[in-house]
């Protein structure tokens, strides 16, 4: 991997940096859908926590397409794919006792999901 | 991969240790700015880290974990000097408590 640029190490302490990539890849799911979190083990770097493998939630926003961080770790490309902002009621997750206002968002790859039967 | 590190939905850790995070973040940022390695790279050699250690050390001791792994692999540096250096400074600690 290159060395950043000197000139360009102050800006990106300033701001950070994106992993977003020109919007290239056809989108699997929309707004509104319903998915399934694939119920997958690799035995590499993943974005994926266990506790949402195998669980449905809803697609509620399509954030572009960004570079796929499992494939970066490794030296195996970009890869690049849709990111969805994926909701999961507390109750899928975590049983009947949680609480029905509560639930988590999770930034998935479009690799990560199914679409629910 | 499954390991320690995936601890979403876990229960009876404390908050996270900070005292460190200024220090530790220079280093990150000096071997990123390097070219030794990403993010993704950095979060993976972390989970790599065996599970015992992993729990027993704070968060910011995983990120100083990662980053002297990746100096090494990168050779930036060798594991012969990173302890040589160690013991230099821990020499120089006895001498001058503070």
């Amino acid at each position: 991997m290159p060395a950043l640029p000197l000139e360009m190490v102050a800006p990106l302490l300033a701001t950070g940096a994106s992993t977003r990539m020109p919007n290239t890849e056809p989108a699997r799911f929309k707004p509104g859908d319903v998915v399934i979190a694939r119920n997958i083990h690799p035995i590499n770097h993943t974005r994926l926590p266990r506790y949402v493998r195998g669980k449905r939630g809803t697609v509620r926003a399509d954030n572009g397409t960004f570079s796929f961080n499992d494939t970066v770790a490794h030296g195996l490309g970009h890869q690049p794919q849709h990111v969805y902002s994926v909701r999961f009621s507390a109750q899928e997750l975590w049983g009947p006792d949680a609480s029905p206002l509560d639930s988590v968002y999770i930034d998935l790859f479009d690799r990560y999901l199914d679409p629910a039967p | 991969m499954n390991g320690v590190h995936d601890m979403g939905g876990l229960q009876g850790f404390g908050p996270i240790d900070r005292e460190a995070q200024e220090r530790v973040f220079a280093l990150f940022f000096g071997g990123f700015a390097g070219g030794f390695y990403n993010i993704d790279m950095f979060r993976a050699e972390i989970e790599r880290m065996p599970g015992h250690e992993y729990l027993r050390s704070s968060y910011y001791e995983h990120w100083l974990h990662a980053i002297e792994a990746l100096l090494i692999q990168g050779g930036a540096v060798t594991h012969a000097e990173l302890q040589a250096r160690i013991a230099e400074l821990q020499a120089a600690g006895r001498k001058e408590p503070h």
